[in-house]
């Protein structure tokens, strides 16, 4: 119910006020956050589970404008993205009972008052029914995040900061366009005009592709996939969780609202469909392939964020085309998979950053290569991690594996019905999706591997110790999350398959019977319960049988690895570079489209920066930071094995280089100073503004 | 009733596990000009195992111990699943190739997570190549599938049992090149030279066996025989289903266990030809051969994108 989430903002509002007020007594300050954090997130979730079952809600306030009429509009696809943020705000808010600890000397206030601001643009975007006060939300999205990212206050996370604020720029740039088409065509603001209104098929192709660029932007797919591993691992863990598991997907949602919803009336067209599959598909293999090449664990699943994105985008694209070529089946199934995989992918991935910063916690280091043996210092930790990167890898019976199936059977349908070129486009998709599964496993094997096992590396892996009951909770609490989305996929589908069934405004698809999951025009069925419960008794049996052959027959233990009579040492374990060199020897073309990329980047970097700066050419090598550590949580610098080839994300330096050189030429104003870019950002919304007006 | 098919051809393929590796070693041996041991070797080597003490190795943990029973326990539950004896799964909610392909990831993880906590570097190399050939041959598997499942209409194994059996798959040509291609990809998932030895602990692919022994290594042992045997049912029911029970007379049934039991050793014998005349070759060249196959696999959907 929209009272529920109107609460909710209300509290969020003034907790992060009073933390503000209260900064100076850290431990208060701290604490008011927290609790009013996560009573606002209660009641979000509240009302945006409610909502999936209830019809639309609309509320509307008169502006000061006449187009700026505050209109909100809660339907079940925002009910179900407002629950989805609000359940990871509420564990990110519990964890940060102890992980804040940290920040209690750089501004606890200030992360109390900024992080509720968040969470409440987020909801705040997703109810929003006017293109005016979307776009303020998303700014006020964007700037919020952009100072938790920067909260560090370290070169890195300053750097990555800036990238992620010029690319969501970028990204509100196309969406304001986009916004800017559907207005001029329709004379207003308000969404409720487009949704009745009937475009002209090049106008909604042209708005579309701009929304789809610029929320894609926002959800970091390939090719603006670029700042999510720089922004999303500086911020602070459980920021890094509410990130990348809950703001990306404000990309997806977006992208439905502008093709289901405004654009309703004249649907979406094939190549659309065609566009959001293609660009998922690559998005899913380049983002798992730039994973595996990380040593650093939040790097790795912030990389991990452009994969699984790639993956909603190819449900949500098979489910355009459904619409598309008038199949409600292909429609139904290609929506449900993506919004179920945007659920999942919230859990898990909120889980395993989680989990990340509990590493961080205890050890100071994110890098992997100094870690290891962790899992019997932090059981609980261990073994929460493990269940994430299994539901993450898609390991039947966890809910990634449900959402996946339904990807599958998505693609799989869609070209049993299509055409040479469809066929084509879904072999493409599939063969993708197989590539990124199987990529996923050895990435997981080696983000839980190398960390988790083996023996201690380092002093600080050594001296690990069990987080405290605050964060461990938080942790079970998305552990259980996941096991249940799997185990119960046959109760949750159909509460997925009513959203979807909704934005379409067709009757739901079928996808359950009893306890299976049924795929009818695939003729296919699975039960991830009867799954579980078959698994889980011939592994008892074979495990009781063994440990009884064991018994008679004795154990002992020997201490050390056999090393081909060598006296093995730590250096032979197995190092997080040694999976990268090993997927390198066959991936080389994929990692050299980035460096090719990079290339290419550097030399338009250098012809933007002579035209606008008249300047000399920079060379932009990969820069190290040797600045001493600010914070315990950044000093993974001294990487105690070098990693096997530094490797930086595509276009991150050209883009940085564009905005050297835009530094350069905008001289004295360029402070560093964020308050200066929300003086352009909000220069620039006025002139737009402005100029939909004098249009009118 | 079809329960019971499901449990007596999972029983019959983990009893049948050890025979067939058995064979294939007697048939290495003969090739080599020795004489070998005999076919039941391998059931003397379990039964002894089974009663050694067993020595846990490094700094392993519970990741180590649950993995082999995780690792024999995936495959028979894929081996109860597959449409082996009729022309249909017995248990349709494990007949879905994506959740088959899935449920044999889930030991690959282990087999590698377990590999990587021995804290030996020989067994971790050996975990993560073997991830590496999944990965390689995973594209393959998949474009096969996809291009049954749209011949047939269905991504459930059984139907694609039933409609090869019938000759209702078509187009014929695509389905003819699919087989080709994923008897291929079968060959190397099933851990034959030139890409590895899967019997031989001091091949590196299975490297991660050297850090198992007693009961423990019986099972693993036992395990990677009934996965070379399931990736040969897997390749004998979708492409060759014939002669398999078309209803649930008991006499249908067992002529069906008969024919399989034939089939797969054929499909062993040819394999085993194969990998006694070819030499062993670098891991770091594997992605050419599969390449290869994946242009077959490929060549099989052009094949269907055009109807022949």
């Amino acid at each position: 119910m929209l009272q529920f989430i109107l609460f909710s903002l209300g509290l969020s509002c003034v907790t992060g006020v009073f933390s503000l007020i209260t900064s100076k007594a850290h431990a208060v300050s701290k604490v008011i956050a927290c609790v009013g954090g996560m009573g606002s997130a209660i009641l979000g979730f509240a009302g945006g589970a409610s909502a999936l079952f209830l019809p639309a809600t609309y509320g509307s306030w008169a502006g000061p404008m006449p187009f700026t009429d505050f209109t909100l509009l809660l339907n079940p696809l925002a009910g179900l993205i407002i629950a989805v943020i609000a359940a990871l705000a509420f564990v990110a808010w519990l964890y940060g009972f102890s992980y804040f600890d940290e920040y209690y000397d750089k501004g606890i206030g200030v992360i109390g008052f900024f992080m509720n601001l968040f969470i409440a643009s987020m909801y705040l975007v997703v109810l929003s029914d006017n293109a005016f006060w979307f776009l303020v939300f998303f700014e006020l999205m964007s700037l919020t995040s952009y100072v938790l990212v920067i909260i560090d206050q370290t070169e890195k996370s300053l750097r990555g900061g800036f990238l992620y604020l010029i690319m969501a720029h970028i990204g509100f740039l196309m969406i304001a366009l986009s916004f800017f088409a559907m207005a001029s065509a329709t004379g207003s603001l308000e969404f409720e005009a487009y949704r009745t209104f009937s475009f002209v098929p090049e106008i909604a192709t042209v708005a579309f592709v701009l929304a789809f660029l610029g929320f894609g932007a926002k959800a970091g797919m390939v090719p603006f996939h670029s700042w999510l591993p720089q922004a999303h691992p500086a911020a602070p863990s459980n920021v890094s969780a509410l990130m990348s598991g809950g703001m990306i997907k404000i990309g997806i949602f977006g992208i439905c609202k502008v093709c289901f919803d405004l654009l309703g009336v004249g649907g979406p067209e094939i190549s659309w469909g065609i566009l959001v599959i293609v660009i998922g598909a690559i998005s899913s293999v380049l983002g798992v392939v730039y994973a595996l090449g990380e040593h650093d664990l939040k790097s790795l699943l912030a990389y991990h964020s452009v994969e699984n994105i790639g993956i909603i985008l190819l449900g949500v694209g098979v489910g355009i085309y459904g619409v598309a070529a008038d199949l409600p089946w292909l429609a139904g199934i290609g929506l449900l998979a993506g919004l179920y995989h945007l659920v999942n992918h919230a859990m898990f991935k909120g889980l395993l950053f989680l989990g990340a910063g509990s590493v961080l916690h205890s050890t100071g280091t994110r890098n992997m290569e100094e870690l290891g043996g962790l899992a019997r210092l932090m059981p609980w930790t261990a073994v929460c991690f493990l269940m994430g990167s299994l539901a993450i890898s898609a390991i039947p019976p966890l809910n990634g594996f449900v959402s996946e199936w339904f990807t599958y059977q998505g693609l799989i349908g869609g070209a049993m019905d299509g055409d040479i070129l469809m066929r084509i486009v879904f072999a493409f998709a599939v063969i993708c999706l197989a590539i990124t599964g199987a990529l996923a496993v050895t990435c997981f094997v080696k983000a839980f591997g190398v960390t988790f096992l083996a023996k201690p590396r380092s002093a600080a892996a050594e001296d690990a110790k069990e987080v405290p009951a605050p964060m461990v909770i938080s942790m079970v609490l998305l552990t259980v999350v996941c096991v249940l989305l799997g185990l119960g996929a046959a109760w949750f589908a159909p509460l997925m398959s009513s959203v979807a069934s909704t934005m379409l405004a067709s009757p739901e698809v079928f996808v359950t019977e009893g306890a299976v999951l049924v795929s009818t025009d695939t003729f296919s069925v699975v039960s991830p319960l009867v799954l579980f419960v078959l698994m889980a008794i011939i592994i008892a049996t074979c495990v009781l049988v063994r440990n009884v052959a064991n018994r008679k027959a004795g154990m002992k233990n020997d201490p050390k690895p056999w090393a081909c009579g060598y006296d093995p040492d730590l250096t032979m374990e197995t190092l997080a570079s040694t999976v990268g060199a090993n997927v390198r020897n066959f991936m080389d073309p994929l990692y050299a489209i980035r460096q090719g990329v990079n290339r290419a980047g550097q030399w338009i970097a250098c012809f933007v920066s002579k035209v606008l700066a008249g300047g000399k050419e920079q060379s932009i090598a990969a820069e190290t930071i040797d600045s001493p550590p600010v914070s315990r949580y950044d000093a993974d610098r001294s990487a105690g094995i070098a990693p096997a080839r530094e490797q930086a994300p595509a276009l991150s330096y050209s883009m940085l280089d564009i905005v050297r050189s835009i530094g350069t030429w905008f001289g004295k104003m360029e402070s560093g100073d964020f308050r200066t870019y929300i003086v352009y950002i909000v220069g620039a919304l006025i002139f737009f503004l402005a100029l939909i007006i004098l249009v009118r | 009733m079809t329960i019971v098919v499901a449990v007596l051809q999972a029983i019959l393929l983990v009893a049948l596990a050890p025979l067939f590796s058995g064979i294939t070693r007697k048939i290495r041996a003969k090739m080599h000009s020795r004489k070998g041991t005999g076919i039941l070797q391998d059931y003397y080597d379990l039964a002894k195992l089974m009663r050694r003490s067993e020595v846990r190795e490094g700094g392993s943990g519970l990741v180590s111990r649950l993995m082999p029973p995780i690792f024999l326990g995936c495959f028979i539950l894929i081996a109860a699943g597959l449409p082996i004896v009729m022309l249909a799964c017995p248990i349709p909610i494990l007949g879905d190739m994506i959740t088959i392909l899935y449920l044999m990831a889930l030991p690959r993880f282990m087999f590698a997570l377990a590999s990587i906590d021995s804290a030996s570097s020989y067994t971790a190399i050996g975990g993560i190549r073997e991830l590496l050939v999944g990965v390689l041959i995973e594209p393959s598997l998949i474009l096969v599938l996809f291009v049954m499942a749209i011949a047939v209409g269905s991504t459930d194994v059984g139907f694609m049992s039933a409609a090869v059996a019938n000759l209702q798959a078509t187009p014929l040509v695509a389905v003819v090149v699919a087989g080709v291609a994923f008897a291929m990809a079968c060959y190397i998932e099933m851990g034959k030279l030139p890409f590895d030895m899967a019997e031989a602990e001091q091949e590196i692919q299975e490297g991660p066996l050297a850090a198992y022994s007693g009961p423990s290594l019986a099972m693993l042992k036992l395990g990677v025989s009934l996965k070379q045997l399931v990736v040969a049912s897997l390749l004998v029911c979708i492409f060759l289903p014939f002669g398999s029970a078309s209803s649930l007379a008991p006499l249908d049934i067992f002529i069906g266990f008969v024919v399989y039991v034939a089939k797969v050793l054929a499909v062993f014998l040819i394999a085993s030809v194969i990998e006694n005349s070819v030499m062993r070759v670098r891991y770091k060249i594997l992605d050419r051969y599969t390449w290869f196959v994946m242009g077959i696999a490929s060549l099989s959907l052009v094949f269907l994108v055009i109807g022949i």
